[in-house]
């Protein structure tokens, strides 16, 4: 068979879209026809490299400027490039690179001066040392609560004290005082003739006084 | 009843800028690599991109859901314009570029191996270069059906010729780009 009639049919040969005699007169001439097997691999190896033709991506930027060119409002942006510009973009920078140095040093020499030497804080750490402080913070807590305890006996008399002290007065002072009860008859006292002189009256109220 | 796309033009006309660019980011990669497929220089086919995707924006309110697909609708304007770009640059040629793809954004195209990313960029060029010597129309069956995978049907939509035409030039377009092809692989083996 002629190549320029089986060349048209190569393509739907690789769609398997030929029929069956088609199919089996394309094949019987690429078997004697090496030409034809070769045009038809490069097809194939054209057609898989198109298939694996890399999809280009639009760039952020070039997005940007069709938004803005078409609505006018700039593309959202998503938590990372949010995260990108506003926070690693400005730490990135040199100045802030150098302020950061700056700012560290400052803060390790502050430490230096205020705190207790590294070694000194070791040593502090150390076992016998711990225990010697644990235990005089029991000492120091045991003695602050005894004080505690003797302190409230204490005021517990001093309250027992001045609350009977209170009611012994009380108690004292209504015997003293007779109160008047609502209700009850006064008893009046009979009364005395006067009898005798001016003196004796006299004497006698001194005397009734007294 | 609106389809997801529909009620996104819906809401564009409206004015929500929100759903304009999920249309940009949805359809946008698309326009840029079909454009560069034709133009295959980076910059001419930025600047279609954004031509195509400006018209999109101004025509929004002509489309018609009875009419087609909303992308089937942006894919006409889109070979609307490119074909027009491609008018224009064969009565003014410019300089042509291609070297760029190697140095190109191929972020989706995962190929951990430098050495496979190379050779896989100087394949793609090899074929892009095969593809520029067809005649406008072979190329074009060629970049639809195998570049970008549309359906005969897809593909008769969008150039409005019967399927008939479309299996021919993707027939003849195949052929065509497999003797160019061969004819440069045995010209750089001497």
């Amino acid at each position: 068979m002629d190549c320029s009639k089986i060349e048209p049919w190569l393509s739907p040969y690789m769609d398997s879209s030929l029929s069956a005699d088609e199919t089996r007169q394309v094949e019987l001439h690429l078997k004697s026809c090496r030409q034809c097997a070769e045009l038809l691999e490069e097809m194939q190896s054209a057609s898989a490299l198109c298939r694996s033709f890399p999809t280009l991506e639009l760039e952020p930027d070039f997005l940007e400027k069709i938004l803005l060119r078409t609505s006018g409002r700039p593309r959202t942006r998503s938590f990372r490039e949010r995260i990108q510009k506003y926070f690693l973009r400005p730490l990135l920078t040199p100045r802030f690179a150098a302020g950061a140095v700056l700012a560290t040093l400052f803060l390790a020499l502050c430490i230096n001066l205020m705190m207790p030497t590294l070694s000194n804080a070791v040593s502090f750490l150390s076992p016998p040392k711990m225990l010697r402080l644990m235990d005089s913070g029991a000492q120091r807590l045991y003695s602050q609560g005894l004080k505690v305890y003797n302190k409230t006996n204490e005021l517990q008399e001093e309250f027992n004290f001045l609350k009977n002290d209170t009611l012994n007065k009380m108690r004292f002072f209504m015997e003293k005082v007779q109160v008047p009860v609502e209700g009850r008859k006064e008893k009046k006292e009979p009364v005395r003739e006067k009898s005798g002189t001016p003196e004796e009256q006299r004497s006698h109220i001194w005397l009734w006084k007294a | 009843m609106l389809s997801g796309e529909q009620k996104l033009v819906e809401r564009c006309l409206q004015g929500d800028d929100a759903a304009w660019e999920a249309v940009v980011t949805s359809h946008g990669r698309r326009i840029f690599n079909l454009s560069y497929r034709y133009t295959n220089q980076k910059e001419e086919a930025e600047d279609l991109t954004q031509e195509i995707l400006i018209r999109i924006y101004q025509n929004l309110k002509s489309y018609r859901p009875e009419a087609g697909s909303f992308q089937g609708w942006v894919l006409r304007i889109a070979r609307n314009l490119i074909i027009d770009q491609y008018r224009k640059n064969r009565r003014y040629p410019q300089t042509s570029g291609g070297e760029e793809l190697e140095t190109m954004n191929l972020a989706d195209h995962k190929m951990p191996n430098p050495q496979r990313a190379a050779e896989q960029g100087e394949a793609s060029q090899f074929l892009q270069g095969g593809l520029q010597s067809l005649s406008p129309e072979l190329k074009e069956a060629v970049i639809l059906r195998d570049l970008e995978g549309m359906s005969y049907t897809d593909i008769s939509d969008l150039l409005n010729v019967p399927e008939g035409t479309v299996k021919s030039r993707i027939n003849r377009g195949r052929l065509e780009l497999a003797k160019v092809l061969l004819k440069r692989r045995g010209a750089k083996a001497l």
